[in-house]
């Protein structure tokens, strides 16, 4: 869930040559954030997850409005309802989907076993085209100085693109990762715009490559060596974002990021403690549940079992509720607030007096988007 | 407050900052608070926002931001003096009116559990239903496709081909036919066959395809206890069971999926409940398809019981904790046992297959070994 990714961008001031960069500046409160979170997780519960619309709103309000590049603050314009009504319009559309999915499976299948194994790519093909759209509709309700972004650009060309990359990745066992990470972000900043400056993307795979092929070829190993993924996770993501930083342009202004390699041990390791801790807690809640449904005296046997062990039942479901609920909170606390702050304190904007007087242009999309990559279970940025 | 005083107000402390909602040029404006807000510029035209049109937008602390439903969406005038702030909030009454409130909250909160509750009683009691009047619905050509397609992955899982040994097939036919009379199932294209496989099972694909594994024909002893095992096989056909459990299973995982935002229906809680909501359908189609298989064999004159004997011989005993008994797809064995006993009858017809026959029939795989 990095819904992150493109608060960053350019600003305006004086003109004369070598001026020092801007700086991005974070000012969101951790524990309102975490309290935000936590209600919002509670909400979630009582409502069977329909909360999530305006929870994700919310969290992306507190991070966007908190957010300040050359001392003015961004601001996010979504609202829960938009992503509501985009969810429910998704599912219209994909219900039709399902039901030709189906159908045409069956006759694939007559023909040969697991023969429609295949079409579920389609579905891959219809979640890059999501992530997509989810993208341009974040990018449509993020405002800043009074001008928002918006994108052009097609999602279905973009979606072809990613298959094709996939494919070679595919083939290559993961060595052409960098170069199909650096295709699809030079299509997607392309067709970024702010106000009348249009964007662009300068990182190229190579550089990708060289900071991370030695990752690549170390992974093997940290599926022998479970405690070492974290770190290997970790080394990635940093590298993967500093240079992503590194290649963005919005028109005349550009970013920089001197994120260190190290930067998310910490970050990862929290999670996996928390992760862990939780696990724990949870293993014991089942154990003490079903120690004193044992010694109510009430035996889960025999012929009418199913209506005596209604309460060991009920006590396990209200255990996974309340894990899942604090491991939601633990996620959104560590890998979206505590992430986007490490990575913020790291940018510079070089040249923001190029966005000094931008026309505002670009209409608003729909949340159509959205909906699909929550139908469809698919997050990326 | 006169005009004068908010303007000394407004001179005096940290900048305001208006942005048009046209141009991202950064405005260092004054304001003057008469019967409206007025944005002034030095040399530009001044902006008049109405009190009641003004709102407020999210902003980081120690500024307020605001925007205006009359001027263009975007445009938003940053106060960062704390005391011009509160001047110009206490004159906007309207300002967090847009804001979600407690009560909206309670309204969306109130609103999914409604959904909830409605997504749950279709779950319950809508889908059932309807795969109950529908299965029967489905055109016979469709159920065969469905069938076919069933039929080429059964046989890609438990090796091609059907055993072919023509003694051991007439046999089988025999029983088969026996059986369907019996049943009055009037399905003409029906087929059934043993499949090569180890696997002790037997199932029932849509379209009329009845297939018994060579394992389960391997453990019967007599031919009354795979006539048994048949006869509720033809069961689950007479009563669309294939078909009520598709749409059954289609209907409910795209409910519970929408009930949890994800309608492929991949995470835990919607496998959990899943599991538990459409074992208890499937248990209670096991128990009808035992019902007809009773049935019948009292119609051919046979008792029901060797056919549960066989299932024990093949499960064991299977009552264990209260999960399994509540996740089991089928009633456990040692109730059917029970059942069928309750249901023995002394053997009043002819033996449904000669003891040649059931020789042939043990034999239809060949003997050599798989």
């Amino acid at each position: 869930m990095n819904d992150l990714q493109w608060a960053p961008v350019g600003p305006p001031q004086p003109v004369p040559p070598p001026l020092p960069p801007t700086r991005v500046d974070f000012t969101g409160n951790r524990s309102e954030f975490r309290k935000m979170v936590t209600k919002g997780a509670l909400l979630e519960l009582v409502t069977f997850g329909f909360y999530r619309f305006w929870l994700v709103t919310d969290i992306r309000r507190h991070l966007w409005s908190h957010t300040a590049i050359d001392g003015d603050a961004a601001e996010y314009t979504g609202r829960g309802k938009e992503l509501l009504i985009g969810f429910l319009f998704a599912l219209a559309i994909l219900v039709p989907i399902y039901l030709a999915y189906f159908l045409v499976g069956i006759e694939f299948e007559r023909w040969q076993g697991f023969a429609s194994t295949p079409l579920f790519i389609s579905f891959y093909a219809f979640g890059q085209f999501a992530i997509f759209r989810a993208r341009r509709y974040r990018l449509t309700r993020t405002v800043w100085r009074g001008v928002r972004f918006w994108m052009d650009g097609s999602g279905w060309a973009y979606s072809l693109r990613a298959m094709l990359w996939g494919l070679l990745v595919f083939l290559t066992l993961g060595l052409a990762l960098p170069w199909r990470a650096a295709s699809l972000e030079r299509y997607k900043m392309q067709h970024t715009h702010y106000g009348d400056l249009r964007g662009d993307f300068e990182g190229d795979g190579w550089a990708f490559f060289k900071r991370g092929w030695w990752l690549w070829l170390l992974s093997p190993m940290a599926l022998v060596i479970f405690p070492l993924a974290p770190f290997f996770y970790a080394e990635f993501k940093a590298r993967e974002w500093r240079w992503w930083l590194d290649g963005i342009r919005i028109g005349g202004v550009s970013l920089s990021s001197d994120l260190p390699h190290n930067a998310f041990y910490g970050i990862y390791w929290k999670v996996v403690g928390w992760w862990m801790l939780l696990s724990v807690l949870f293993g014991l809640y089942v154990a003490g549940a079903a120690g004193l449904v044992a010694s109510a005296g009430v035996s889960i046997a025999g012929p009418d079992a199913i209506v005596r062990s209604v309460p060991l039942l009920c006590m396990l479901v209200i255990g996974y509720f309340a894990l899942a609920l604090a491991l939601n909170i633990v996620m959104r606390v560590y890998l979206q607030r505590d992430l986007w702050a490490k990575v913020l304190e790291t940018v510079e904007v070089h040249d923001i007096a190029a966005a000094a007087d931008v026309r505002g242009s670009g209409e608003l999309a729909s949340a159509l988007g959205e909906g699909f990559a929550d139908g469809l279970d698919v997050a990326g940025f | 407050m006169s005009d004068v005083s908010a303007e000394a107000l407004a001179q005096s402390a940290k900048p305001t900052i208006f942005f048009d909602g046209v141009s991202s040029r950064r405005r260092q404006v004054t304001l003057t608070l008469g019967d409206a807000l007025e944005i002034l510029e030095e040399g530009g035209t001044p902006v008049r926002w109405a009190y009641a049109d003004i709102r407020r937008a999210d902003s980081p602390a120690g500024i307020l931001r605001l925007a205006c439903t009359t001027a263009p969406p975007l445009a938003r005038l940053e106060i960062r003096d704390t005391a011009l702030a509160a001047e110009v909030t206490a004159r906007c009454t309207r300002l967090d009116e847009h804001q979600t409130t407690r009560r909206g909250i309670a309204k969306i909160v109130g609103w999914s559990v409604a959904a909830a509750v409605s997504i749950l009683c279709v779950v319950l009691f809508g889908v059932p239903l309807a795969a109950d009047r529908l299965a029967p619905l489905v055109p016979k050509p469709v159920e065969r496709r469905i069938g076919d397609a069933a039929e080429v992955q059964m046989k890609t899982i438990f090796g091609r081909g059907v055993c072919e040994d023509p003694a051991g097939k007439a046999a089988f036919t025999k029983l088969v036919n026996r059986l369907r009379d019996a049943a009055g199932l009037d399905d003409d294209s029906m087929t059934a066959g043993v499949l090569p496989t180890s696997v002790p099972n037997a199932f029932a694909l849509p379209g009329g395809k009845v297939f018994v594994l060579k394992g389960l024909l391997d453990k019967a002893e007599n031919p009354d206890e795979l006539a048994g095992v048949l006869a509720h096989e033809l069961g689950h056909l007479k009563h669309h069971d294939n078909m009520r459990g598709l749409i059954y299973n289609g209907g409910t995982s795209f409910l519970i999926g929408l009930l949890f935002g994800d309608v492929t229906g991949s995470s835990a809680v919607i496998f959990a409940s899943r599991s538990v909501v459409e074992a208890s359908y499937s248990r209670e189609a096991e128990t009808n398809a035992d019902t007809f298989a009773i049935e019948i064999m009292h119609a051919l004159g046979r008792s029901p019981k060797p056919a549960a004997e066989l299932m024990f011989r093949i499960t064991g005993k299977e009552g264990g904790s209260g999960f399994t008994t509540i996740l089991a797809s089928h009633p456990l064995t040692e109730d059917r046992l029970a059942r069928m006993t309750r249901e023995d009858r002394p053997a009043s017809g002819p033996p449904l297959l000669t003891d040649k026959e059931w020789e042939a029939l043990k034999g239809v795989c060949g003997s050599g070994k798989i």
